[in-house]
């Protein structure tokens, strides 16, 4: 095949080398320098990318490709306790704009990308749909922005007829939108959610977290310019629906209950009114009812409003009279004296220079704790109190639940006043002895009444039985603190002597009766702090606090009524407690524990006996002003509702102020902000009660 | 006489037997570099990939079969692959004899494109349209250019006296010029790169090319003094350097940090194939040509991007090895120009992507989409073969 000619010709080169290729391949050797550093610095620099800070670029990459969407979560419900829903949450729909559809932009790489619709054809196609004038709806669309919303919460059909036009740079969202089914019940309790669904008032605000949920997230990937989505969703968060919440509220008292303080607010020309009820065994509220009130669903507006305030826990008031069933429960159970030892009761008694006088003139008399009680004498209690000393007065009153958080834990709430007795002066013990220079509110009168009637027992009181997840099931709050304040046997006097105080010839509470009930409960009144400047205004507050079946307490009703006209706790508050309670008793289907004897004629007597009285207190009153206290009026209710409370308690607390400010100044200081805080929770309508908690919540911080 | 006959032929068979041995053993063909051909197949195969990932998505939207590109780059190499085997076959001593026709043939293209002729894409001049082909001269021109050089170097035998380096200069500033007003600054830098590698392997004066270098760097200074840079294309060249900075608006500089952000969110390990998002979402401009390396480095990561700087230095290593073995200067100087262009191109793409240079037009070598690159490519996987099979 091959011949040598062949071979050689492939023999010849084989050890020919000229010198240029030995050159050469010196010279290569040069240039491998070259390239060793251009490798380096390659590979230096990806691996600064790549591996040192390859977190940065992963970063701004995801930002600028992601695009997130919120999904709402569903919000929880509310329902009252036997599962009537009070605030549910209804899809409804949100229409928004992308205004870059609508002028011509460039892509990065510098494609024109040309407008995908004309604004004021879209405009005109979208007008009728959203009822909105086509013009401003242009003005919209041709805003700077990459987002604009032509409406929120709009009924989904209107979303659906949106959806259906297919119009360029027009998108629907659907919202949850809140929902009140019923109304203005429990409106200032449940609250209100804004517009972005966050809790905005009342329990809304306070269980938010729970019941938000979480929101869901869907990220799109987002080719350059934003435009278009090229390639679909790149990762789900799906929502995680809100916990539903399930109140203590009894639907049925609390209409009841809203009722009777929206009426007693009419009857009475009131500035307020407020009606707790509360079980008894455990310390949850069946009814928070505060007047006026409001419709969440057609509140305009998130700014405050004091119509949206629960007033049984954010206002503060002097409870007069009510009190006393305190105090001497305190002094029963220190066994300062006896149920059945006698006192001996002048209608008047001076103290630190002061005179505090008993509603009625009456001989000095002696009488029984239970006479005392029932005729709500000042100067009986006031020297009970004086045999029980500041110390364990102060004591006790904290244990029933005074100047500390009720446990309801709701928002704005006020702990109420009750100054250290480190802090008190000579008139301080008389004052707070009768329910003055302390403030508490509605909640934890209603509650220290419930101490009384669980046999000396409080339980935290409490507003949310629990909640419901997902399952379906009610998962209980927590379980109520309880603890011993006085012991049974002393809770028992003291229930027996509150029923004499309704029940009794000359109790106060007449008005108070409930038809098959026998009922224990104390009026009282007092004036009210004055606004802005120190001593009391003409202005009062009217309560009345019982609970009922006497023997076997189980429901506990506070009312409340601020400035009413008249203003006799007996004569204004105690009507709206009979009512109440009766409704409640009914509705919690307690049964009747006497004979169906007819209230009526009784009743009526009583309120002939009281207007009487009332006439003669009157009377009483301007004697007493003219000869006692010039340019001051009495407080407390008048001889007939509430024989006791009297003339000249306020007299006594201008004293205290002149007396404060000579004995101390800081002593002073301090009862300001006993009346201070009172006045700002019952008083001015501007005030909303976000500001009065805080206010109380200060100045009780600033007591010590 | 039988036996002596029949000796004397056994003996003479024997000895042929062995002579042609050891003639096939120096067979060109037994001599072939398999490592370098299966290192640039592999480098074809891995941009192949890339380009289906870069371009799927965008391809997909535009109601395009997805591998559109994959299957042009297809026909690409196997014409490729052919020009390989052409450029290998055909003793480089011819080739080197030939070396004027191709260069002619070069060039005529190379002025066509410029002509209306030419095709316009992006705002530079660089394509002929032949049949539905795009063809792009100046690749052709590379290797025109490199064979025509290292023809007369070598006929100096490592002795250039001047005339043959003014002839030389001449041959790669036509192109060069030619290049430039298409206008494709990078390949242009290619050009020089080349003739200045080529001179200092050629055995041109060291005296001679620290002259050139003085005047290569007068006439650029020159050039920028009598406009004839023009403002975009300076900071054109300089808006890699503010890549980082978010604000910048510049294309460029927009272009660079898209690049840097796909780079760097590959990672170590990379998203993984066809998951790199800022590329195959079109952040990254010119993802299946100029910038196909982003693709690499986002979705295979460093580990990935490492691997194809490492199969271009097995290119760059046989390329050398190739370069001294060789016989002759010519085969010495055709194999380094080879490796020379190489590492340029790897290098000032690469670092276009990574930022450490400026975004100039040039495509990485097997992986850019691009027909006439990667059939140049082969061409010149072909030429290095050549000068490695008939080292002897």
């Amino acid at each position: 095949m091959t011949g040598p000619a062949r071979s050689r010709r492939f023999a010849a080169p084989r050890v020919r080398t000229t010198s240029g290729a030995a050159l050469g391949v010196r010279r290569i050797r040069w240039t491998l320098a070259l390239f060793a550093v251009i490798v380096l610095a390659t590979v230096g620099k990806l691996v600064e990318i790549q591996v040192l800070n390859a977190d940065a670029y992963a970063e701004s990459g995801i930002r600028q490709r992601a695009r997130t969407v919120d999904l709402p979560a569903t919000r929880g419900r509310v329902y009252d306790r036997d599962g009537d829903v009070l605030a549910t949450s209804v899809q409804s729909a949100a229409i928004y704009a992308d205004p870059r559809a609508f002028r011509p932009t460039e892509t990065p790489d510098g494609t024109e990308v040309p407008a995908a619709a004309d604004p004021a054809r879209v405009a005109a196609e979208l007008a009728p749909v959203l009822d909105a004038d086509p013009a401003k709806l242009e003005q919209h669309l041709d805003d700077e922005s990459h987002f604009v919303y032509l409406g929120r919460q709009l009924d989904h059909e209107v979303g659906e007829r949106v959806r259906e036009l297919e119009l360029p740079g027009i998108g629907v969202i659907a919202e949850p939108e809140r929902v009140y089914p019923a109304g203005e019940l429990a409106a200032q309790i449940v609250g209100f959610t804004g517009i972005d669904g966050e809790g905005l008032q009342g329990l809304e605000a306070r269980y938010d977290p729970v019941l938000a949920g979480s929101p869901g997230m869907l990220v799109f990937e987002r080719a350059p310019g934003g435009l278009d989505i090229a390639s679909g969703v790149r990762e789900l968060v799906p929502p995680e629906a809100g916990t539903d919440l399930v109140l203590s509220i009894d639907r049925e008292i609390q209409y009841v209950a809203e009722q009777a303080a929206a009426s007693a607010l009419e009857e009475f020309d009131a500035a307020g009114a407020t009606v707790v009820v509360q079980e008894v065994a455990t310390g949850e509220m069946l009814a928070m009812a505060s007047a006026p009130g409001f419709d969440p669903n057609l509140r305009d507006g998130d700014e405050g409003n004091a119509k949206w305030r629960n007033r049984a826990v954010t206002d503060v008031f002097e409870p007069g009279s009510t009190q006393k069933a305190l105090t001497v429960a305190a002094a029963l159970e220190e066994q300062t004296v006896e149920s059945t030892s006698t006192l001996e009761v002048p209608d008047n008694l001076e103290v630190s220079g002061k005179r505090f006088t008993d509603a009625v003139r009456h001989d000095t008399e002696t009488w029984t704790v239970a006479e005392i009680m029932e005729r709500s004498s000042n100067v009986g209690t006031i020297k009970m109190a004086q045999e029980l000393g500041d110390a364990r007065l102060e004591e006790y009153l904290r244990d029933f639940g005074y100047g500390r958080p009720s446990g309801l834990g709701f928002p704005g709430e006020a702990d109420g006043l009750l100054m250290p007795h480190e802090s008190w002066w000579g008139t301080s013990l008389p004052t707070i002895a009768i329910g003055h220079g302390v403030g508490v509110t509605l909640a934890q009168l209603t509650t220290s009444y419930a101490t009384l009637a669980n046999d000396g027992r409080v339980v935290t009181p409490s507003l949310v039985r629990g909640t419901v997840g997902e399952d379906g099931r009610l998962t209980p709050a927590n379980a109520p603190d309880e603890r011993q304040v006085v012991s049974p046997e002393t809770a028992r006097e003291i229930q027996a002597m509150l029923e004499r105080a309704v029940s009794g010839e000359d109790g106060t509470g007449a008005l108070a009766q409930v038809e098959g009930y026998r009922v224990a409960g104390k009026t009282g009144t007092a004036r009210k702090p004055a606004e802005g400047e120190r001593g009391y205004s003409n202005e009062y507050v009217a309560t009345f606090t019982g609970f009922a079946p006497a023997d076997d307490p189980r429901l506990v009703v506070g009312v409340m009524v601020d400035e009413p006209t008249p203003y006799f706790g007996g004569l204004v508050a105690a009507p709206v407690f009979s009512e109440v309670m009766e409704a409640a008793l009914r509705a919690r289907r307690i049964p009747a524990d006497t004979s169906g004897q007819d209230l009526t004629v009784a009743m009526d007597t009583a309120r002939q006996r009281v207007v009487e009285e009332l006439a003669t207190a009157a009377v009483l009153a301007e004697l007493g002003l003219e000869h006692e206290a010039p340019g001051s009026l009495p407080v407390g209710s008048p001889a007939g509702g509430d024989g006791a409370s009297v003339i000249d308690v306020d007299e006594a607390d201008d004293a205290d102020e002149v007396d404060g400010a000579d004995e101390a100044d800081e002593a002073d200081g301090a009862e300001d902000p006993a009346g201070g805080p009172a006045e700002a929770g019952t008083g001015s309508e501007a005030t909303d009660a976000e500001a009065s908690g805080q206010a109380a919540d200060e100045q009780g911080a600033d007591d010590p | 006489m039988d036996l002596g006959y029949g000796q004397d032929r056994e003996q003479r068979m024997m000895r042929d037997r062995v002579q042609t041995r050891w003639q096939s053993a120096y067979a060109p063909v037994r001599h072939l570099d398999p490592v370098l051909v299966l290192t640039a197949l592999a480098l074809t195969g891995i941009g192949l990939v890339a380009i289906y990932s870069a371009k799927h998505v965008a391809l997909s939207s535009q109601d395009l079969p997805t591998t559109l590109y994959v299957t042009r780059q297809l026909i690409a190499m196997i014409i490729g692959i052919v020009a390989m085997v052409v450029a290998a076959v055909v003793d480089y001593r011819h080739i080197r004899t030939y070396a004027p026709v191709l260069y002619a043939i070069g060039l005529v293209l190379l002025v066509l494109t410029l002509t209306p002729l030419g095709t316009e894409i992006n705002g530079s001049q660089r394509w002929l349209v032949l049949g539905g082909f795009q063809l792009q001269p100046s690749e052709l021109v590379k290797l025109a250019v490199l064979v025509s050089i290292a023809a007369i170097l070598h006929e100096s035998q490592g002795k250039p006296h001047i005339g043959f380096i003014t002839l030389s200069l001449a041959i790669t500033l036509v192109p060069t010029g030619l290049v430039f007003l298409q206008p494709d600054l990078g390949t242009s830098v290619v050009f020089i790169w080349l003739t200045a590698v080529l001179f200092l392997i050629g055995g041109v004066q060291v005296r001679y090319l620290v002259g050139l270098l003085a005047a290569g760097v007068g006439a650029i200074v020159a050039a920028f003094q009598a406009g004839l840079i023009e403002a975009y294309q300076l900071s054109r060249l300089t808006a890699f350097v503010n890549a980082g900075d978010a604000s910048a608006a510049q294309t460029a500089a927009f272009q660079t940090r898209q690049s840097l952000i796909a780079v760097g969110s590959g990672q170590f390990a990379g998203k993984g194939l066809l998951e790199g998002t800022q590329t195959s979402l079109s952040y990254v401009p010119e993802n299946h040509t100029d910038f196909v390396f982003t693709v690499i480095a986002e979705e295979l990561g460093f580990l990935g991007a490492s691997l194809v700087l490492g199969l271009f230095l097995i290119l760059v290593w046989r390329g050398l090895r190739i370069a001294i073995l060789s016989k002759d200067l010519f085969g010495t100087l055709v194999a380094s120009g080879v490796v020379a262009v190489l590492t340029l191109q790897v290098f000032v793409n690469v670092g276009m992507t990574v930022g450490i240079m400026p975004v100039t037009g040039l495509p990485l070598p097997f992986i850019s989409y691009g027909g006439t690159s990667l059939i140049v490519w082969f061409a010149m996987v072909g030429l290095l073969l050549n000068v490695h099979m008939r080292r002897f």
